[in-house]
């Protein structure tokens, strides 16, 4: 069984074509990373499979569950970090982290959250109103709570975006321990190097094609695309 | 119970944030008292005109309270994108939208509670031992006019033409809460037996149930679009 | 695609409805206007009501159809059938606001009065108001699938909302308004039933050929902004 299986996706707005038939498969424990051109459509594939997006024609499943129809069972098996950071200005770090958590019907002690927020380097804030964070100081407490929601496949746009030389290489670390646990990563992002590091499968997209690379030919190739 | 841990979490993050900003509940306020302030000049006051027109004046005042406060009620939701966190929760959208309904209808109730004893003061009237009716009455229509500005306010939140559009959608349907509060308390304000006017609140009572399912179902759709 | 197919098969059937309409008014509006006989209280002034009553009960139907076009939309997401409640709800403005043009037009001479505070007429005017705000909603929201999502959500909700408008103004209404002009109970004479009927079905007809022509519209336009788009984005992937 795959963890994401995407077939012929295509997605339009309205009539305008951003996706076309696009198939693409990832297996449990593996880390796959999308490069493309902006506009590709590589957000858009992202958030067809983490059911902000209705694809227009297509399916997809995550862990062998429709994306049409059983929704509610899909949502609960994944997680996305975009471009929101879900934050709630005048929460605390902390306080953001235990609604995101209960919101979701989970719950989750101090001492989980203590030890995620150390984890990801930002333990000390855990007080801090969450509308005093930098944008890299958001992007460390989005993987805090993917950490803590352990998601079966985890959904990264632009994951290295807004982050620092530690938090890229700390994004690493949390990638490997996601898809040791036997997760699947699927990400957006620009930067070869560290993504050379962590990824298992590479494709380029652009809108109607995904040609597929080893992590080999992309780090030696002149340019994507 | 799954479902009601979720709605106290949204009810929950609406109080803190309210509690540590106070913007809603101040702004609310004031507003409703400006508006008192412009009544009071704008017409004669002998006590027998001040007891045709008092009814209308109190629910024109909670009108713009609640058009001040519910509109902006899911303004936090989209400041950071929390809509898009909503959307891929997999709980039932309706948890979400009660508590959202719950925070609103206590926002509201709060402010009218604080208005009452201030209508006394500036029309000079006796309304304590019309307290306890005056207070049923007001909660019966509050109820009716936050599921309504709920949904409401998370319809038009992400226009432009916010401050625009949420009014012009929301009174011409809530002319049903108007007209059963303004008559509920024209005749409670007359010092007439409660049974007098008891068909009124029965009626505000079956609005209320209409709305909030109706409201309750169809949420679904709005994150889920 | 079911779109095209919907729209091959308006596009077959739309003349037989324009046609029929054309048929049926006229032939209405003859009887109606020259034929039958002036009203035995009302006189002359009777004549307008063979246009306020049809237009009035298509407004109804026009916006039951975006109710049903809404409740559609919402199961399947065609965007095909968005055109469609996008159609109707202009067009059950364009009835409604006829319908209380025409009734305030009658009112004058009958109630000495242009308005009424009457359920019938409030809840008119209040769907109207409705109707406004859903075009607005519609023309605000950006986001074309939100846009077309959100205004079903609108749509029915209103239609929910708008027996409890009726009911709940009656109720005042008997209060406030002890019964000095009555609205209802105008009996019919038979020779006004035929301009009556030619007109109510006549005008209900007109109202699906407006529907299938400016579905038609409304999608085009959107194929035209779409290819707009394409081709201001051209050369970046090709």
């Amino acid at each position: 069984m795959n963890a994401i299986r995407g077939i012929s996706l295509s997605k339009s707005f309205q009539h305008y074509q951003v996706l076309k038939e696009i198939s693409i498969e990832v297996a449990p424990g593996e880390c796959y990373a999308l490069f493309g051109p902006n506009g590709a459509g590589k957000t858009t594939l992202l958030r067809i499979f983490a059911t902000l997006h209705r694809p227009t024609s297509g399916h997809f499943e995550i862990m062998g569950i429709d994306g049409k129809r059983d929704r509610p069972k899909l949502r609960a098996l994944i997680f996305m970090i975009g471009h929101g950071s879900y934050l709630y200005d005048d929460l605390s770090v902390k306080e953001n982290i235990q609604f995101a958590i209960g919101v979701r019907g989970g719950s989750v002690t101090d001492a989980e959250i203590k030890k995620a927020l150390d984890q990801v380097g930002i333990g000390r804030f855990s007080r801090l109103h969450s509308r005093y964070l930098s944008a890299g100081m958001k992007k460390r407490l989005s993987i805090a709570k993917a950490l803590l929601i352990k998601p079966k496949v985890l959904f990264l746009d632009e994951g290295y975006a807004s982050l620092d030389e530690r938090g890229v290489a700390m994004m690493n670390e949390t990638i490997r321990e996601f898809t040791k646990a036997g997760a699947a990563v699927l990400m957006t992002t620009h930067d070869r190097g560290p993504t050379a590091e962590v990824a298992d499968r590479v494709g380029v997209l652009s809108r109607s094609t995904l040609k597929e690379l080893t992590v080999k030919e992309m780090v030696e190739a002149d340019a994507l695309f | 119970m799954h479902f009601f841990r979720v709605v106290k979490w949204i009810a929950w993050k609406d109080l803190l944030s309210e509690y540590r900003n106070r913007e809603n509940i101040s702004s609310m306020f004031f507003f409703a008292l400006n508006v008192i302030l412009i009544f009071s000049f704008s017409f004669s006051l002998d006590p027998e005109t001040l007891k045709e027109i008092m009814p209308g004046i109190i629910w024109v005042a909670f009108g713009f309270t609640a058009i001040i406060g519910l509109g902006k009620s899911f303004l936090i939701e989209v400041n950071n994108d929390c809509m898009e966190y909503f959307q891929c929760l997999p709980v039932p959208k309706g948890a979400i939208y009660l508590g959202k309904f719950l925070g609103n209808l206590l926002f509201m109730l709060t402010v009218e509670i604080v208005l009452f004893p201030l209508f006394v003061l500036f029309f000079n009237l006796t309304l304590l031992d019309q307290f306890l009716p005056l207070l049923l009455i007001s909660t019966v229509a509050t109820i009716g006019l936050s599921a309504l500005g709920t949904l409401f306010s998370a319809l038009t939140v992400q226009i432009r033409a916010r401050e625009v559009m949420f009014p012009i959608l929301l009174l011409p349907l809530s002319v049903p809460i108007f007209i059963g509060a303004v008559e509920a308390t024209r005749g409670a304000l007359s010092g007439d037996p409660l049974s007098s006017y008891q068909h009124w609140i029965e009626l505000l009572g079956v609005f209320d149930v209409i709305f909030v399912v109706v409201s309750f179902w169809i949420f679904e759709f709005i994150l889920d679009y | 695609m079911v779109a095209t197919r919907f729209i091959g098969w308006l596009r077959r059937f739309e003349k037989w409805f324009g046609f029929v309409a054309a048929i049926l008014i006229a032939a209405g509006l003859y009887t109606g206007l020259v034929t039958s006989s002036p009203d035995y209280y009302q006189g002359e002034v009777v004549r307008i009501m063979y246009v306020h009553v049809p237009f009035v009960q298509t407004a109804m139907l026009s916006y039951f159809t975006l109710f049903i076009c809404s409740i559609w939309y919402l199961w399947k997401r065609e965007s095909v059938v968005d055109n469609a409640c996008h159609a109707a709800a202009g067009l059950s403005l364009f009835f409604t606001a006829g319908g209380l043009l025409t009734g305030s037009i009658w009112g004058k001479p009958t109630w000495n009065a242009w308005w009424v505070w009457d359920p019938r007429l409030t809840s008119f005017a209040i769907l109207f108001l409705t109707l406004v705000g859903y075009l607005m909603l519609r023309t605000f929201l950006e986001d074309k699938e939100k846009g077309a999502t959100f205004c079903a959500i609108l749509a029915i909700i209103g239609f929910i909302d708008l027996p409890i408008i009726h009911f709940s103004v009656e109720w005042w209404r008997s209060l406030h308004q002890p019964s000095s002009i009555s609205t209802r109970g105008i009996s019919i004479a038979p020779d006004m039933m035929v301009p009556f009927t030619l007109m109510g079905v006549g005008v209900s007809i007109l109202f699906a050929y407006m529907l299938m022509v400016r579905t038609q519209m409304l999608y085009l336009q959107h194929l035209l902004e779409a290819k707009q788009g394409r081709l201001l984005s051209e050369g970046q992937f090709e």
